[in-house]
């Protein structure tokens, strides 16, 4: 009889800090979610809506699958959509591991040393593209349609090495250091307490490098519009500068939009992969 | 024995230290020396572009082209920076300042605020707001850029800077990293504060936001440095000649016919070293806080 | 703008520059905020082939009432390339230009390679520039020049270069289509994909004009196939010593050129407001027009007056030397410009000759340029 009767009396109480708590979350959630609802959820909605129109400077009328059906027989975006996918997997593989190399030596150096190295290593990120494309513009490579590519792709590497190092860095400092040196007692070569120990400790920053290089990657953009802009023949043509050709130079919204959804899916998809492939890794 | 008292006291001073440590007793092998020198190599090749844009900004005319590369301008010039100056480029230089400061004060609240409830308030529909804004993070910016040109249209604040301050506030990123901070909050705090009979603002205000400070400092001067660089969402929000950056300032320097690199330059350099600056002053802080959020990650 | 403002303190004006570069993007992006400026000066292949066709500007035909037979005098292909093909006008035009090549002087005169070109009217005809090429590279002046096409920059002088060659047209007479793979332009791009693999001439799909222009200053480069009157003037002080500038006009097989013109001019923005557009007309009319300002208008941009009555408007000041390139406005040729898709043709234009460059089958390109602009 008793329990039945406090029961509900639980409840309410329960029911009461619930509606508290819902309410605190949700005001605290207000100021970002305004800006993140109004300024980039619902374009992203409009970029969805606008992928199934004809919409130019002149026209708008709805046209179904068109676009969609347009990009399969794009002979030009199958070759952007083909360069995006070499560059990621050529720059983000690269990029952490040269950080990743990089980071174990000038981890090891004095506080000073570490700290100018990871500042020189970062400049690039905080000059912007900007700057590097003002002297890169003479390199004679960029002209070659068999170089153009891979020139890209040096130039990303500098802009993007930057945030990994600072993270590895950190990362390669936090190393539970008792392990690695009862390992160094047990006669392991550097390489293998690398592999054995430090590996998986940082194994989180890993996989934060490789979400954030993948996206950054895929949407290489200012350094093929300020270079090449796609050329020699789209040897450096990317989806995201392809968008941005159809939509800001021949004005086909429609088209630029629907090519943007495929984008987000295949990046959304990568992510989805690293995260899966790097649960599995760590057991 | 006494190696491993060593080295038990080692690791204490290490735990002490925290991060960066004391390296001191490291034997240099060669491998290191060599890997060393590759990477000189390679910072001086990093470096090299700003020594490019600096010293190009104060060359002649004819140097800044000249067919043998002029390494240092031995008659340098302050000719660009008098030209650069004839054009708004201090009014360039603060619109930049105004935008990327407003940016990071409304990035730096709405995003701590959202962080910490989405980590400490169990609200209904948690999961789901988390995972939106988790996914909205792979999406590329520059998709958005037409309905969002639309938008701001409607609110009639294309032209203005606020069309390149809202949306950077709205970018997921920041109410990301500010969770991955909040969840560090221990519970047992925010149990005896509400025992205390402290209201939700006065927890927040003193419990909470003392304990992500480092976090709020890292995504100040991200949010701060991404603001400044992100010339796609500028190019496409301002037109003007009263509301540009100076990034696109820059842009606008060069014509199609001449080659003015020496203005180029000092336009450049101008756009580039108060943010240098910027960074090099904030370093510590943003390495520490960017370096926490990811590793709880 | 002052000399405006004390004239007409009624109405205010505020100006904004577009760059080069991503200008087109900015005017786009401006017209879908609806925050179009009232008044925009450019060029016919925008005002009334672009966004003239797409509605989005005003008639001002009343602007020509009474200036039309002056314009006229001065270049009838400047009266008709301001309007649409049903006469109504999308632009007031102040001046224009014609693009030409540039040579450094000094380096012909050490080749012995001046003898292959008309001093007097500075032109050429096409066996005259093959044979400076060959002297050129035989008194060891390499590169000699460098067709650029990394990008649509300066794209007016790789048109003129291929289409003068031996005489081609780029479109057809009424403006509809694009027409690269006519027999003389088909021939000029072989001679120039041969000029390229023997050496004798380069191309650089890594740089655009500015770039070309900077290796002309530095003296890499003996030839440049992008100039004009104002690039003249802004470039004069990163010259190197040894470079002794003379503009050409592009080698024709019949020695007369058919020079690509640029033509600036007012188009107003249909903003819906009719007091403000009365207001901007009363602002072109008076850069335009107004027999105080007129001519320090087209002083300012560095090209030539549109109207006959106005003259040289040169003579006398410091940059006479602008006069020069006066001598090339009777070869002023077809305004093709306003031909549609001409957005979509200029990208494909660059990537046409990279591919010719690369060793690409000259007629199959073409062809394949052509099917994608003639869309």
């Amino acid at each position: 009889m008793q329990k039945t009767a406090v029961q509900p009396r639980q409840s309410v109480a329960m029911m009461q800090s619930r509606r508290r708590e819902n309410i605190a979350g949700y005001l605290f959630m207000a100021p970002s979610l305004l800006f993140f609802l109004g300024f980039v959820v619902f374009p992203m909605v409009m970029c969805l809506v606008y992928s199934f129109t004809d919409y130019t400077m002149t026209s708008f009328s709805f046209s179904g699958f068109a676009n969609y059906q347009r990009m399969f027989q794009d002979a030009i975006f199958g070759k952007a959509l083909w360069n995006t996918i070499i560059l990621v997997l050529i720059s983000v593989p690269v990029t952490c591991f040269f950080s990743l190399w990089a980071a174990s030596i000038i981890s090891k150096l004095h506080d000073r040393t570490t700290s100018f190295f990871r500042c020189v290593f970062y400049l690039p990120v905080v000059t912007g593209s900007v700057a590097v494309t003002v002297i890169s513009r003479n390199m004679n490579w960029l002209g070659d349609a068999s170089t153009a590519l891979g020139c890209i792709i040096t130039i990303l590497l500098t802009t993007s090495v930057g945030q990994p190092i600072v993270l590895y860095v950190s990362a390669l400092n936090n190393v539970d250091q008792s392990l690695v040196e009862a390992a160094s007692v047990d006669g392991a070569t550097n390489l293998q307490t690398f592999w054995r120990i430090k590996w998986p400790q940082i194994m989180p920053t890993t996989l934060y490098i490789l979400v954030i290089t993948t996206i950054n990657s895929f949407q290489c953009f200012a350094l093929i519009q300020l270079l090449t802009s796609g050329g020699p023949n789209h040897a450096t043509e990317t989806i995201m500068y392809y968008i941005y050709y159809n939509a800001f130079k021949l004005q086909s919204y429609g088209y630029g939009s629907a090519m943007g959804i495929i984008l987000a899916l295949i990046i959304a998809a990568f992510s989805a992969l690293q995260f899966k492939v790097a649960q599995t890794d760590n057991g | 024995m006494s190696d491993n008292i060593a080295a038990i006291q080692k690791k204490m001073q290490r735990k002490q230290a925290n991060t960066g440590g004391d390296h001191s007793v490291h034997q240099i092998t060669p491998y290191e020396i060599a890997a060393l020198v590759v990477l000189i190599i390679i910072a001086i090749l990093f470096i090299f572009p700003l020594y490019w844009i600096i010293t190009g900004s104060f060359k002649n005319a004819q140097d800044v082209i000249a067919k043998v590369p002029v390494w240092f301008p031995l008659q340098p010039t302050i000719d660009n920076y008098q030209r650069l100056f004839a054009r708004p480029a201090v009014r360039w230089l603060g619109n930049t300042v105004f935008l990327c400061a407003m940016s990071m004060a409304l990035t730096c609240v709405s995003a701590s605020m959202g962080g910490y409830a989405l980590a400490k308030k169990k609200f209904a529909g948690r999961t789901i707001v988390f995972s939106i804004f988790v996914c909205a993070m792979a999406l590329p910016k520059q998709v958005i850029l037409i309905p969002l040109l639309k938008e701001m249209a409607f609110l009639k604040l294309h032209n203005t800077l606020w069309a390149v301050i809202l949306p950077t506030v709205g970018w997921p990123f920041g109410v990301f990293l500010m969770k991955q901070f909040s969840e560090t909050i221990p519970e047992s705090l925010l149990e005896a504060a509400r025992i205390d009979g402290a209201g939700e603002a006065r927890t927040f205000v003193e419990i909470v936001l003392p304990i992500i400070k480092p976090g709020i400092g890292a995504l100040a001067i991200f949010t701060f440095i991404t603001a400044w660089n992100d010339y796609f969402l500028q190019l496409i929000m301002l037109n003007d000649t009263d509301v540009l950056t100076i990034s696109l300032g820059i842009a606008k320097l060069q014509s199609e016919l001449s080659n003015d690199f020496g203005l180029i330059m000092a336009g450049a350099a101008l756009g580039s070293i108060p943010i240098i600056i910027i960074f090099l002053l904030f370093q510590k802080f943003f390495t520490r806080g960017i370096t926490m959020g990811a590793v709880k990650g | 703008m002052a000399n405006f403002n004390a004239v007409h303190p009624e109405i205010k004006v505020k100006v904004q520059y577009l760059d080069y570069a991503s200008g087109d993007d900015q005017v786009t992006t401006a017209i879908e905020a609806k925050t179009t400026p009232d008044i925009v000066m450019e060029g016919p292949e925008r005002l009334v082939a672009n966004w003239g066709a797409a509605g989005k500007m005003l008639d001002i035909s009343d602007l020509w009432a009474d200036t039309k037979d002056d314009i006229i005098a001065a270049s009838p292909a400047v009266e008709a390339a301001c309007k649409n093909g049903e006469g109504i006008y999308y632009e007031y035009p102040l001046c224009m230009t014609t693009h030409c090549m540039v040579i450094n002087y000094n380096d012909f005169e050490a080749a012995g390679a001046l003898q292959y070109l008309d001093e007097a009217t500075h032109t050429w005809t096409t066996e005259g520039f093959l044979n400076a090429l060959d002297a050129l590279n035989a008194a060891g002046y390499q590169p000699t020049a460098v067709v650029y096409c990394g990008g649509q920059g300066g794209d007016q002088g790789t048109r003129a270069l291929v289409t003068n060659l031996y005489s081609g047209q780029f479109t057809n007479a009424d403006h509809t289509a694009y027409t690269m793979t006519s027999e003389e332009n088909i021939k000029a791009l072989t001679l120039l994909q041969t000029l390229v693999n023997e050496g004798k001439l380069d191309a650089d799909p890594g740089i655009v004009a500015g770039d070309e222009i900077a290796l002309f200053c530095n003296s890499t480069i003996s030839i440049g196939f992008c100039w004009n009157a104002s690039a003249a003037v802004s470039n004069k002080a990163s010259l190197a010593d040894d470079v002794k500038v003379f503009p050409m006009a592009f080698p024709s097989d019949d020695g007369v050129p058919e020079l690509q013109g640029g033509i600036w001019g007012f188009g107003l923005f249909d903003n819906g407001d009719e007091a403000k557009a009365a207001a901007a007309k009363t602002f072109v009319k008076f850069v335009c027009d107004d027999p105080s300002q007129a001519a320090a208008s087209v002083y300012a941009s560095g090209f030539f007056p549109t109207r006959a009555s106005l003259g040289d408007v040169y003579a006398g000041t410091d940059k006479a030397e602008n006069g020069d390139y006066a001598i090339f406005m009777p070869f002023l040729g077809d305004y093709y410009q306003v031909t549609p898709n001409w957005a979509a043709q200029r990208t494909e234009w660059w990537n046409l000759l990279q591919r010719v460059f690369a060793g690409g089958d000259v007629a199959a390109e073409a062809a394949v340029y052509e099917a994608n602009s003639n869309k």
